[in-house]
């Protein structure tokens, strides 16, 4: 049997969310079989965090959760001793989340001390800004999944090219409006009159930041099973840095236009094509998805 | 002399300073040194962002956090005099997904945590395997929240009015599926008997039938010596209203109504650690908050046997919260049973949110208690939030004469080890304690 990659899953500022996102993981065999975990606060582990604070061990691999204050102390020793320690023996550096990744909801616990590893929201900052080890699994929290994926990918040797962000390509290209079921109404726009129908979409009223966020939510479903907008829930945009904004359940308009149009669609085309779509009366799509009197 | 104590494996962490007499524990002091001021980036946002900010206060109880939020802003409506009307189809659901949130939890810390530390401190070690099996049940049971709530961790599904879901009977159809494969799982695995054999046992005589995984954690227990140590005050409080709970305190032997207006908070009492945990109590008394308390209040017959027995021993509330994983199992199907899709998922409250300024409160059996959420609006902005969470009533710091239940059931105990894993059966979580 080859030796394992060394794993060491710390925790900053955090709720926890990541962690408890990655026990989801179907595979987690795969991952214990593959990876020998340092410590992590719930799967099996090499050492305690006690003997982990003392910094004489080194990882392959340093996955931190929750945002980055460099004065914080876990169990005795500050995040940046721990952070500098197993961040400059480590081949990679993986943010979960959004906390890590940008700063995410704990920036706002102390918005001047508190960062992502490597950016303040989009800017570079932080003990990795500008590090090619840093990949950032934004989210809040990560799909297992992605991690899964990141895991397996360095245990294989296979590259991950990463986005402007640091996030892998392969998973953040998509957004989180590909794939979800409301696409229809999206493209003649039909908008939900309000929550708790299938019908209609959420971009227009109810805030959905779904085509303006990089996340593979409706490409690989929650739980194997769903995602916020199929659960007629808008997405908040939390895998992107300027999570979380303020007004989440509205979608800011001018002139009941939306502010924000889709990604990389100029507004000009956005208000043509939406003018045109919207000319147009579709019965079908003003019905229930399901008619019970027919 | 005062030995301090890093409890890892916990949510967070905690550190412990243990005194001794005469080879015993004679007081321990509990401090939680992590703080986010939740509560704080809850002030001036709009009402609505409540909804996604509160989930993230817990990675491992953040749907109770949402349902506690949704329930303080629909009193905010209720208190100005505009009552919402919430469909029972939105009721059975949230209630569905709360169960669900528990049941993982349940899993997790007793395959998790309790199993393994047992066995630690029992030295007889046990396969990695066995952390891996309560995060497959727990994922089935977040799975089966997922159909209707679209995520877990961290869904916004509950708002003001109802859910955001409007799912059809192949959605219910699905999520019995898995909560069918998760129950044969439990009865393999957990009990080795029915579900509705280990359902209706009502004495610790009929542990005996049980062959699975509990029977082992239950040999160990007894090896332990748990049924014998871990009392506190036999006082129990349960304040939020479900199908599965009773509001109601439980004192000197008695049962006797609540009143949410008369829990207080209090500054811990520190030796010389840093501490951000804030004390609950009602009428100044502490009081324990969990599965235990939910059972004692609610009468299930084969933990009220085991508590007339060994009465609020660590065996008694480590079998307390493994047995309602069987009772929220069963609870749920029946849920789920008794949904009627044709009813709606949201009914629009009649006032926006932005011209109501007033107080509400919103209360919800979290996995470990009674979980407070008070919140006052200013023309629909959070002026002020408070949070209180179940691990602030059993984590509670007081000074040797004003213990918390936590730290009264280390008293007694033989080593630090013995101590702990006491501290372990109140399931602890530092993330929320402190928020």
């Amino acid at each position: 049997m080859k030796p394992r990659l060394k794993v060491l899953w710390l925790q900053g500022v955090t709720c926890n969310g990541n962690t408890h996102s990655f026990l989801n993981y179907p595979h987690l065999l795969y991952v214990l079989e593959t990876f020998e975990f340092l410590y992590h606060s719930l799967l099996p582990s090499t050492y305690t965090l006690e003997e982990i604070s003392t910094c004489v061990h080194e990882c392959d691999i340093l996955i931190f959760e929750g945002a980055y204050d460099p004065r914080m102390e876990r169990v005795g020793t500050s995040l940046e001793t721990l952070v500098g320690h197993y961040g400059s023996h480590a081949k990679y550096v993986i943010a979960a989340g959004s906390c890590a990744s940008f700063g995410g909801m704990f920036k706002h616990s102390d918005p001047e001390h508190i960062t992502g590893l490597g950016f303040d929201e989009k800017e570079p900052k932080g003990p990795f800004a500008s590090s090619p080890k840093l990949i950032n699994l934004s989210g809040c929290p990560m799909h297992p999944e992605w991690m899964g994926y990141t895991l397996r990918m360095i245990a294989d040797n296979k590259p991950i090219a990463v986005d402007e962000l640091h996030r892998p390509k392969e998973l953040y290209s998509y957004l989180a409006h590909h794939g979800c079921t409301r696409n229809e109404y999206f493209e003649w726009k039909v908008d939900s009159d309000h929550f708790g129908t299938k019908e209609g979409c959420l971009f227009y009223k109810q805030g959905c930041r779904g085509p303006m966020t990089h996340a593979s939510c409706n490409k690989i479903l929650w739980n194997d099973v769903s995602s916020k907008t199929r659960v007629g829930t808008p997405c908040f945009g939390c895998t992107e840095p300027d999570f979380p904004r303020i007004n989440m359940f509205e979608t800011k308009t001018n002139m009941s236009i939306p502010q924000d149009v889709p990604v990389g669609i100029s507004k000009r085309s956005y208000l043509t094509m939406a003018g045109i779509a919207k000319s147009f009366h579709i019965p079908r799509l003003e019905k229930r998805l399901i008619d019970d009197d027919a | 002399m005062m030995t301090r104590k890093w409890i890892e494996r916990i949510e967070g962490e905690a550190s412990i300073g243990f005194e001794f007499e005469e080879n015993k524990v004679s007081f321990a002091s509990i401090a939680f040194p992590h703080f986010r001021g939740m509560e704080a980036i809850l002030q001036s946002k709009p009402a609505m962002d409540a909804l996604v900010i509160a989930p993230r206060v817990c990675g491992i109880c953040g749907h109770s956090h949402l349902f506690a939020a949704v329930r303080a802003i629909e009193s905010v409506y209720a208190n100005s005099g505009f009552p919402l009307e919430i469909s029972p189809k939105a009721q059975i659901l949230r209630e569905l997904t709360l169960s669900l949130e528990l049941i993982q939890n349940h899993f997790k810390w007793l395959y998790m945590v309790i199993y393994p530390e047992l066995s630690h401190l029992l030295q007889r070690p046990i396969a990695d395997s066995c952390r891996l099996k309560g995060a497959y049940a727990a994922s089935l049971a977040t799975k089966v929240l997922a159909i209707f709530a679209g995520q877990w961790p961290h869904s916004s599904y509950m708002i003001p009015g109802g859910v955001t879901c409007d799912p059809t009977y192949v959605d219910t159809v699905r999520a019995m599926g898995i909560l069918d494969e998760l129950m044969r799982w439990f009865e393999k695995e957990v009990t080795g008997i029915s579900m509705e054999e280990y359902l209706s046992i009502s004495s610790a005589k009929d542990l005996s039938h049980v062959s699975g995984d509990m029977r082992d954690i239950d040999k160990m227990l007894r090896t332990a010596k748990m049924h014998k140590q871990g009392f506190s005050y036999d006082r129990y409080m349960v304040l939020g209203n479900h199908g599965f709970s009773n509001p109601s305190k439980y004192m000197h032997r008695r049962m006797a109504k609540v009143n949410p207006q008369l829990v207080m908070l209090e500054d811990p009492y520190t030796v010389d650690e840093k501490t951000y945990a804030k004390n609950a109590l009602y009428q100044n008394n502490a009081f324990e908050t969990g599965p235990l308390a939910r059972a004692v209040t609610n009468g299930v017959p084969f933990i009220k046997h085991l508590h007339r027995y060994f009465r609020d021993s660590t065996y008694t509330r480590i079998m307390a919260r493994s047995y309602e994983t069987a009772l929220l199992l069963d609870h749920c199907k029946t849920l789920l049973q008794s949904l009627r899709l044709d009813e709606p998922s949201f009914i629009e409250p009649s006032k926006k949110i932005t011209s109501l300024s007033e107080e509400g409160v919103g209360i919800v059996e979290a996995p470990r208690g009674p979980l407070i959420h008070k919140v006052t609006l200013n023309k629909g902005i959070v002026d002020h939030y408070t949070l209180i969470t179940p691990t602030q009533w059993n984590l509670s710091c007081g000074s040797p004469q004003t213990q918390g239940p936590a730290q009264k059931a280390m008293i007694g105990a033989d080593s630090i080890e013995t101590a702990t894993f006491t501290f372990r059966s109140f399931d602890v979580c530092s993330v929320c304690t402190t928020h």
